[in-house]
């Protein structure tokens, strides 16, 4: 780690311990924040992030220090507490739950807030630190183990994620049970209800490991953040616990290393590296991000655009007529990708369908025409209002749908505009 | 105006215009809070730091129009990403409020630390837009503050059927040709703005009690609309002045946190208290329930032992 070009080696190693800080506590958060995310818990997360804070206050005017175990017990407390609370508004006042966690966690922060200010000269405890954190001075508290001198917050987030990497490990498969299906994982005997406060309580113990290096509003960002990031990217809840973790850590040193570029706070950049990560899945990610679905749109709009060409030019053919107009530039470039992909041919002055351009436009108008005649024959519709519903789904139909059409409509000739249906390729019509 | 001994003009005017504040949300944030809106207004609230921040550092100026103006560009920006991610993620409400949230306030905290490391003169007092900080207050600043309060209940009081019927059936309103979406879009950028004019007092971090306590708090005593809107109004004049006095009475005190202990307060006695909807009406209700049912139990068994039954004879 060379941060710092020319610098001598412990400032240097102070970096690297506050960059390991960092991402040991992102990893804990994202390895959490993948469950809340995909059971809807992100506000509850940021409920609990804010409402730790006054259960770390009593914890070190107990004696405690931010960042130390004896802190841990105090906020998971005081996440508890907040879960209860919660709950007690909706059951017994009938509190709406987000109105409810608005109320709850913005008093327990309050509660926190004036609790810092008023013993701030008894306790060690900077306001700051408590709304952003401060990893920059992290690596000055350390305890010395096993002859190195460690910081303390560092040891903090690797015990946390520890446990808590040990303790979703143990409970993965009724995690997975609890968040998809929380019915039936209760009627197979998953204790959901106890399943959901262990989660609770790792959110309460990775939000205490955090709260010294990014400080307690931040934290949402590192629970919510990287999971929902990693849901964009990858289908399997496993998987996404993995992304997730990378792209916590990946942020952890990456905001870091800005951070100390534009002279600013980690925290703040951390959080703002996060959301660069976000916005580029949701930009990227090879089936649901923005690209993607753009591509697959503009695929199917191309396919249909070609494929209703191809059955005008059968159904001129059929009528005997001339060939149609093209009607636009989107038709001229439709018709130079079927010339080249040996569709349709230029005859003289028309175009002339091939024998696999025939092919494919007899499917097309085969759909369309069986849409027709089973639509004449279930649904009460005019004949002019056949047209339209067939015109769409006429690119969607496979070969299986058009035989089941084809056997609820009788075998029937024709469609109901008296065209003839024309018939499956590869099988002759029973 | 006659003036109580040793309180000073400035500190009359401020303490008037809060009390305009807190009204106002109280009022705004009743509908908010019916529509289920209440942690959306938290992620345009602590993304206004960033917007206070930057407004500063585009302009060189810090009196309170600028930076407010900035606040509120940033929490519309914050509401524009919801509505962003919502379009075209699959990602659910409940982790985009939470990304908007957590995303635009770090990138407030950079702005914020970014300037002080560099010295920056002037940038003094950027910080109490955390937590909230009247003293500062100019007597003009807390005077636009009050107009602008004003301006958003009148704005209300003129939609209050929209609001009420978008608040209660969205679906009824959006049936019978109601620009629900639109409405909807009205009420959450209300929200922002009313974020915004809150934030001097209560600060990004916690301004969001200011428009979702008070309303839920008057909904613990009544059931209609018409009498929750001004209830709700009544206790957010209440909790506002109620945290400005007591901050200013302590020294270092923030004034968000009191605010919003002060609100916590009135919700804490009005949820034991309050007629039907209070724990302590619940608790009697209920054991009037039981009782009334032990006694038709009591009088059944006693009347088919003794009386004859009136429809037999």
């Amino acid at each position: 780690m060379n941060l710092v070009p020319g610098s001598e080696g412990g400032f240097a190693a102070l970096h690297a311990w506050a960059i390991a800080t960092a991402a040991v506590v992102a990893a804990g958060c994202a390895l959490v924040g993948t469950l809340l995310v995909v059971r809807r818990m992100s506000l509850l997360g940021d409920a609990i992030s804010h409402a730790v804070l006054p259960g770390i206050v009593l914890a070190v005017l107990a004696g405690g220090r931010p960042g130390g175990f004896a802190v841990l017990g105090g906020a998971v407390v005081a996440a508890v507490v907040t879960v209860l609370l919660v709950q007690a508004l909706r059951s017994e006042g009938g509190v709406a739950e987000d109105a409810g966690t608005g109320v709850v966690f913005t008093t327990l922060f309050a509660v926190g807030v004036v609790l810092a200010s008023a013993l701030a000269r008894r306790i060690d405890l900077d306001p700051s630190c408590v709304l952003y954190g401060v990893l920059e001075f992290v690596p000055f508290d350390t305890v010395a183990v096993a002859g190195l001198e460690v910081p303390r917050a560092f040891l903090t987030g690797v015990v946390v994620l520890g446990l808590v990497g040990a303790g979703l490990a143990a409970t993965w498969k009724d995690q997975v049970f609890a968040a998809f299906d929380a019915e039936a994982a209760r009627a197979v005997g998953v204790p959901v209800a106890a399943v959901t406060t262990g989660l609770l309580a790792a959110t309460a113990l990775v939000t205490v490991a955090s709260f010294e290096a990014v400080g307690a509003i931040l934290v949402v960002a590192m629970l919510v953040v990287p999971a929902a990031a990693a849901e964009l990217l990858v289908r399997r809840l496993a998987w996404m616990a993995v992304v997730a973790v990378v792209l916590g850590v990946a942020a952890a040193c990456l905001g870091y290393m800005a951070a100390y570029r534009l002279d600013t706070s980690a925290a703040g950049m951390i959080a703002v590296v996060l959301g660069l990560e976000y916005a580029v899945a949701a930009i990227v990610a090879p089936e649901d991000g923005v690209l993607a679905r753009g591509a697959a749109r503009a695929r199917l709009a191309w396919r249909v655009r070609c494929e209703d060409l191809l059955a005008r030019l059968w159904r001129a053919d059929e009528a005997r007529a001339g060939p149609p107009a093209a009607t636009g530039p989107g038709d001229w470039a439709a018709a130079a990708w079927l010339r080249v992909s040996g569709r349709i041919v230029r005859d003289g002055d028309r175009w002339g369908l091939t024998a696999p351009g025939r092919a494919e436009a007899e499917t097309v108008v085969r759909s369309h025409r069986l849409w027709e005649a089973w639509l004449g024959r279930h649904v009460e519709l005019p004949l002019d209002h056949l047209h339209p519903p067939a015109e769409w789904i006429e690119h969607h139909l496979g070969a299986d749908v058009r035989r089941r059409i084809e056997a609820e409509v009788g075998g029937e000739e024709s469609d109901p505009h008296g065209r003839a249906i024309p018939r499956e390729r590869g099988r002759p019509n029973a | 105006m006659s003036q109580p001994a040793g309180i000073p003009y400035n500190t009359l005017v401020v303490a008037a215009a809060v009390a305009a504040v807190g009204f106002a949300a109280g009022v705004i944030g009743s509908f908010g809070v019916l529509r289920r809106r209440a942690l959306v207004s938290d992620a345009a609230a602590h993304a206004t730091l960033a917007g206070v921040v930057a407004a500063f550092l585009a302009t060189g100026r810090r009196d309170l129009p600028t930076l407010l103006a900035g606040a509120f560009a940033a929490a519309v920006l914050a509401l524009g990403g919801l509505v962003v991610i919502r379009r075209f993620t699959r990602t659910r409400d409940d982790a985009a409020t939470a990304i908007v949230l957590g995303v635009s306030f770090g990138l407030g905290i950079a702005l914020l630390a970014g300037i002080s490391a560099r010295g920056i003169p002037g940038a003094g007092g950027l910080e109490h837009f955390l937590l909230g900080h009247t003293a500062a207050l100019t007597a003009g600043d807390a005077t636009a503050l009050a107009a602008a309060a004003a301006l958003a209940v009148l704005i209300v009081w003129l939609g209050l059927k929209e609001a009420t019927l978008v608040a209660f059936d969205p679906a009824f309103a959006a049936a019978t040709g109601w620009p629900v979406a639109l409405i909807d879009y009205a009420l959450v950028t209300l929200m922002a703005a009313m974020v915004v004019v809150g934030l001097p007092a209560a600060g990004a971090v916690l301004v969001t009690a200011l428009v979702v306590i008070p309303p839920v708090t008057a909904r613990l005593w009544t059931e209609r609309v018409a009498t929750m809107v001004p209830l709700a109004g009544a206790i957010g004049l209440v909790a506002a002045v109620g945290g400005v006095a007591t901050s200013n009475a302590v020294p270092r005190l923030p004034t968000g946190p009191t605010i919003v202990l002060v609100a916590a307060g009135v919700f804490s006695l009005s949820f034991f208290v309050a007629p039907r909807r209070g724990w302590f009406a619940r608790r009697r209700a209920a054991v009037d329930a039981a009782r009334a049912l032990a006694e038709r139990l009591r009088a059944a068994a006693a009347g088919e032992q003794t009386a004859p039954d009136p429809r037999g004879a």
